[in-house]
């Protein structure tokens, strides 16, 4: 058997993961705080569009954190990891759908940008709840 | 799926943390399988069969 996920020492996944996704997240917030400096600074139109679009590189190094944490863990883990990917997926859209009909009441629009953190957060606030209910099955 | 587990584990003198690690999975995976609450794939139950030199079907019960 072991597949390739079970070929490598699983023990270890939970700090690897840690190291990146602390990292990809300072780039992440590095990037939003630089971002209008730079497009304020920029020489040209197109510079000032790609420093703009700067904070999106660090999502998708986010998303290959996220996959090689995936690829490292046990069976198990990634059955719990799918599930809390799921609930936090479907919390994140009803989050977000209802926002957009309070907004439409009167609360102030938000920006885009704000989706990544409301997905990090539900993910987190899932993956909490269902610890809980595991650890309170055992 | 029921199985006997923790019963093998114990005459072996084996923590579940030192099964996890010979089967390269996490202590929680070890426990969620010998308390029933996770029926591992075919191949991590070969590969438990396998540290304890037993059948499949000597481990794990319908």
């Amino acid at each position: 058997m072991p597949s390739a996920a079970l070929s490598k020492p699983v023990k270890y996944a939970g700090r690897a993961y840690l190291i990146e996704i602390v990292a990809t997240t300072a780039l992440y917030v590095a990037a939003v705080l630089v971002r209008p400096w730079l497009a304020g600074h920029a020489a040209t139109p197109a510079l000032a569009a790609a420093a703009k679009v700067l904070p999106a590189l660090p999502i998708w190094l986010t998303l290959w954190v996220v996959w090689r944490y995936y690829r490292r863990i046990d069976e198990f883990e990634q059955l719990k990891m799918l599930k809390t990917t799921a609930v936090a997926f479907g919390a994140s859209s009803c989050l977000i759908v209802t926002y957009s009909f309070l907004a439409d009441a009167g609360l102030p629009p938000l920006a885009l940008t704000w989706a990544w953190p409301t997905i990090a957060v539900s993910w987190a606030i899932t993956n909490a709840i269902l610890s809980i209910v595991e650890h309170n099955e055992k | 799926m029921k199985n006997n587990l923790p019963h093998l584990r114990g005459e072996r003198g084996l923590t579940q943390a030192q099964l996890a690690d010979a089967l390269n999975v996490s202590r929680q995976t070890i426990n969620a399988i010998e308390t029933g609450r996770y029926d591992p794939s075919l191949p991590l139950a070969f590969a438990i069969a396998g540290v304890f030199n037993r059948r499949i079907e000597e481990i794990f019960l319908p």
